[in-house]
C-alpha cells in the first residue's frame, strides 16, 4: 500500500531526519509511528503527501512512485489531521469539512451534503455546522479535524499528534472514537505519536524509530512488548510492558477459582465456617455487594447485617482485558479481583500471583499471541 | 479676525450647501481613491514581503521614507509632470498610506497560525489558491485596521493639496483665512471630521460583515 524504499531525508546543514527507511505499510490498517523528539516520525509521515520531498530513495502508494503525481493533487486523495486541528477560522465547521470536496470540484450543495453526514459521523450535533472553529471546544475541534480529512473519502490518512493537544479525558474519547470509526472506514491510517501508550492503545503495527532518524523496530504491539529488538526499544516501551502485555490477554482466559462467595442471606454462624479472611457477599443474582471482613462479623444474624467493604471494581469476562483483572486484584481490600459475567453476576475471583501467571505464560509463546486479541481494553 | 465676528454664521452655511455638497464629493474622492490604490498596491507588495521575508525590510524603509518626506515638497515633484491636476495630490498621498497598509497586509498574513497555513497545504490547496482563499481572508482583520488608519490620514491630508488648489474642503480653509473670515473654516474643519469619523465607522462595520468569525468567541465544551 504504501512504501518506503531506501527512503533517507537530511538536510543542508548536515542533520539526518530520517536515515534509510525501508518500510511496507498495509493496506487498511493502523501503523502508529513512534519515537522520541527528533527521530524522524513526523518526517517520515510527511513524505507521504509530500510536505517534505526524500533526499534519496522512493515513497510509492499504490504501486506508484508519487513523485508521479502533482503535489496538490495527490494530497487531495490522502486525509490529513495535525495536532492543532487547524481549522480554518473564517470558515463554518461545514464548510470547513466541505473544504477537499470544493478543492476537487464538487458542486457546493454536494460539498455540502457530504460535510453534513461527516459532521455526524464524529459525532458532532448537527446545529454545529453553521458555528465558527473559535466557537468549538479543543476536542470538537479534533473531530471536526478528522472529518474535513475525510471529506472526500480517501483510502489514506494521515495523523500527526492528533489527540496530543486535548486534556486526558478527552483523548480517551477521541481515542475510543477513533477506533470505533476505523471499524467502519477501514482506511490505510498512519498515525503519528510521541506516546507508547497511545501506540499500543491504536497501532495494527508499529513502527519505533530512534533518534537520528533510524526504524528500530517495526512489529505487532504484542510483539513489541513481549519482544523488544534491543535495549532502546525496550527503554522506550518502559519499565512496565510486562503489564501492558497483559492489555492483550481476554479476561476470559483468566483462570478463575470460585472463592468465599456466600449469599447476604447466609447465616452468620456459617460464614463463620468457611474459614477465610474476607467474605464476598452477592444478593440472590450473584451480584457482588461487598466484602465482609471474617474478624468483624456480627455475633449473630446473616451476611446482610455485617458492614461491608466497597469492592474496589470488578472486572467483565467479556469486554476486559487480563490488565483490568489485575488493576481489579490490587485495588480489591481482599487483594482478589471479582470477575462477572454480562449480566454482572460473579463468576469467581482470582489474586494477583494467579493473574501474573497468565503473563508468565504469555511469554513463554510468542507465536501463539501474534494476533491481537478482540476483546483487549483498547 | 475681526472683532465682533461670530465663529460660525449659519446663514453662509445655508446659501453656500450645494457648493459645500460639492466640494466634500471631492474631498472624499481626494481622500479615499489613494486608500484604494495604496490598497492595490499593498496587497500584492504585502504577499511578496511575506513570501520573500528579505523583501520586507528594504521595501519598508522606502514607504517610511516616502512617507517622511513633506506632502508639500511631494506636490511640486509631481506638478512638474501631472500639473495642477487632482491627480497631482491623489500620488502622494497614495504613497503615504504604502507606510501603514504593507505592514498591515504583512503582519495580517503573519497572523495565520501555522497549523492553519500547514493544513491548507496538506488538503491540497495550491499556493496562490492558499494565499487567495485561506491566508488573505484571515488577515482581513487586521489589514483593515491599517486601512482605518491610512483612510482617516488621508481624509485629513487633502487639504494641503489647496496649496496647489486641489484641496478639497481645504479650499474653505485657504478662502477663510484671505477673507478673514471663520465660518467656511469652521464648516470645513468639522465636514472633514465628520468625513473622517464616518469613513472609519464604516470601515468598522464593514469589518463585522466581513469577518464574522472573528466575533463570538464563545467556548462551548
Amino acid at each position: 500500500m504504501i512504501r518506503f524504499n531506501a527512503v533517507s531525508k537530511s538536510y543542508p546543514n548536515g542533520t539526518t531526519a530520517v536515515d534509510d527507511l525501508s518500510l511496507e505499510l498495509a493496506e487498511g490498517g493502523i501503523t502508529v509511528l513512534v519515537g522520541p523528539s527528533g527521530c524522524g516520525k513526523t518526517t517520515t509521515l510527511r513524505m507521504i503527501n509530500r510536505m517534505v520531498e526524500p533526499t534519496s530513495g522512493t515513497v510509492s502508494l499504490r504501486g506508484r512512485d508519487i513523485r508521479e503525481v502533482h503535489a496538490p493533487e495527490l494530497r487531495r486523495g490522502i486525509g490529513y489531521v495535525i495536532q492543532h486541528a487547524g481549522l480554518f477560522p473564517h470558515r463554518t465547521i461545514l464548510d470547513n469539512i466541505a473544504t477537499v470536496p470544493l478543492l476537487l470540484g464538487w458542486s457546493r450543495k454536494k460539498a455540502r451534503a457530504r460535510a453534513a453526514e461527516l459532521l455526524e459521523l464524529v459525532g458532532l450535533p448537527e446545529e454545529m455546522a453553521k458555528r465558527y472553529p473559535n466557537q468549538l471546544s479543543g476536542g470538537q475541534q479534533q473531530r471536526v479535524g478528522v472529518a474535513r480529512a475525510l471529506g472526500a473519502d480517501p483510502p489514506v490518512l494521515l495523523m500527526d499528534e492528533p489527540f496530543s493537544a486535548v486534556d486526558p479525558i478527552v483523548r480517551a474519547e477521541l481515542q475510543a472514537e477513533f477506533i470505533r470509526l476505523q471499524k467502519e472506514l477501514h482506511k490505510t491510517i498512519v498515525f503519528v505519536t510521541h506516546d507508547i501508550d497511545e501506540a499500543i492503545k491504536l497501532g495494527d503495527n508499529i513502527a519505533v524509530f530512534r533518534t537520528g532518524g533510524k526504524l528500530a523496530q517495526f512489529d505487532t504491539p504484542e510483539q513489541l512488548l513481549a519482544h523488544p529488538a534491543d535495549d532502546f526499544v525496550a527503554g522506550f516501551v518502559g519499565q512496565d510492558r510486562g503489564i501492558r502485555r497483559l492489555s492483550f490477554v481476554k479476561a476470559g482466559e483468566v483462570p478463575l477459582r470460585d472463592g468465599p462467595v456466600l449469599t447476604a442471606t447466609t447465616p452468620v454462624a456459617q460464614a463463620r465456617a468457611a474459614a477465610e479472611a474476607w467474605l464476598l457477599v452477592v444478593d440472590d443474582g450473584r451480584r457482588p455487594l461487598g466484602w465482609a471482613p471474617a474478624a468483624e462479623l456480627p455475633a449473630s444474624g446473616t451476611l446482610a447485617d455485617a458492614s461491608l467493604v466497597p469492592l474496589g471494581h470488578t472486572f467483565s469476562l467479556v469486554g476486559d482485558s487480563a490488565r483490568a483483572a489485575l488493576d481489579s486484584a490490587l485495588l480489591s481490600p481482599a487483594r482478589l479481583a471479582v470477575g462477572v459475567d454480562a449480566d454482572g453476576a460473579v463468576v469467581g475471583v482470582a489474586d494477583a500471583q494467579e493473574l501474573s501467571a497468565v503473563a508468565a505464560a504469555e511469554v513463554g509463546e510468542p507465536a501463539a499471541n501474534a494476533e491481537k486479541a478482540d476483546g483487549d481494553d483498547r | 479676525m475681526s472683532d465682533g465676528e461670530p465663529l460660525v454664521r449659519w446663514q453662509w452655511i445655508g446659501d453656500h450647501a450645494g457648493e459645500l455638497a460639492d466640494y466634500t464629493g471631492v474631498h472624499l474622492r481626494l481622500g479615499l481613491l489613494p486608500v484604494l490604490f495604496g490598497l492595490i498596491v499593498s496587497v500584492p507588495l504585502g504577499i511578496a514581503c511575506h513570501r520573500w521575508r528579505w523583501l520586507y525590510a528594504p521595501v519598508l524603509t522606502v514607504t517610511n521614507i516616502l512617507y517622511s518626506i513633506p506632502s508639500l515638497a511631494l506636490f511640486m515633484i509631481f506638478v512638474r509632470y501631472t500639473g495642477l491636476t487632482e491627480r497631482t495630490v491623489m500620488i502622494p498621498l497614495t504613497l503615504y498610506t504604502l507606510s501603514v497598509l504593507v505592514p498591515n497586509v504583512v503582519d495580517g498574513l503573519a497572523s495565520v497560525p501555522e497549523p492553519v497555513r500547514q493544513a491548507a497545504t496538506a488538503l491540497g490547496f495550491g499556493p496562490v489558491r492558499r494565499v487567495v482563499q485561506v491566508e488573505l481572508p484571515i488577515a482581513v482583520p487586521v489589514v483593515i485596521a491599517g486601512v482605518r488608519v491610512a483612510a482617516v490620514s488621508s481624509i485629513s491630508l487633502v487639504a494641503v493639496g489647496q496649496l496647489i488648489g486641489q484641496g478639497g474642503l481645504g479650499y474653505y480653509i485657504t478662502r477663510g483665512l484671505q477673507l478673514d473670515f471663520p465660518t467656511p473654516i469652521v464648516t470645513a474643519i468639522v465636514l472633514i471630521m465628520l468625513l473622517a469619523l464616518t469613513t472609519d465607522a464604516l470601515l468598522v462595520l464593514a469589518q463585522r460583515l466581513l469577518t464574522p468569525w472573528s466575533r463570538n468567541k464563545v467556548t462551548s465544551s
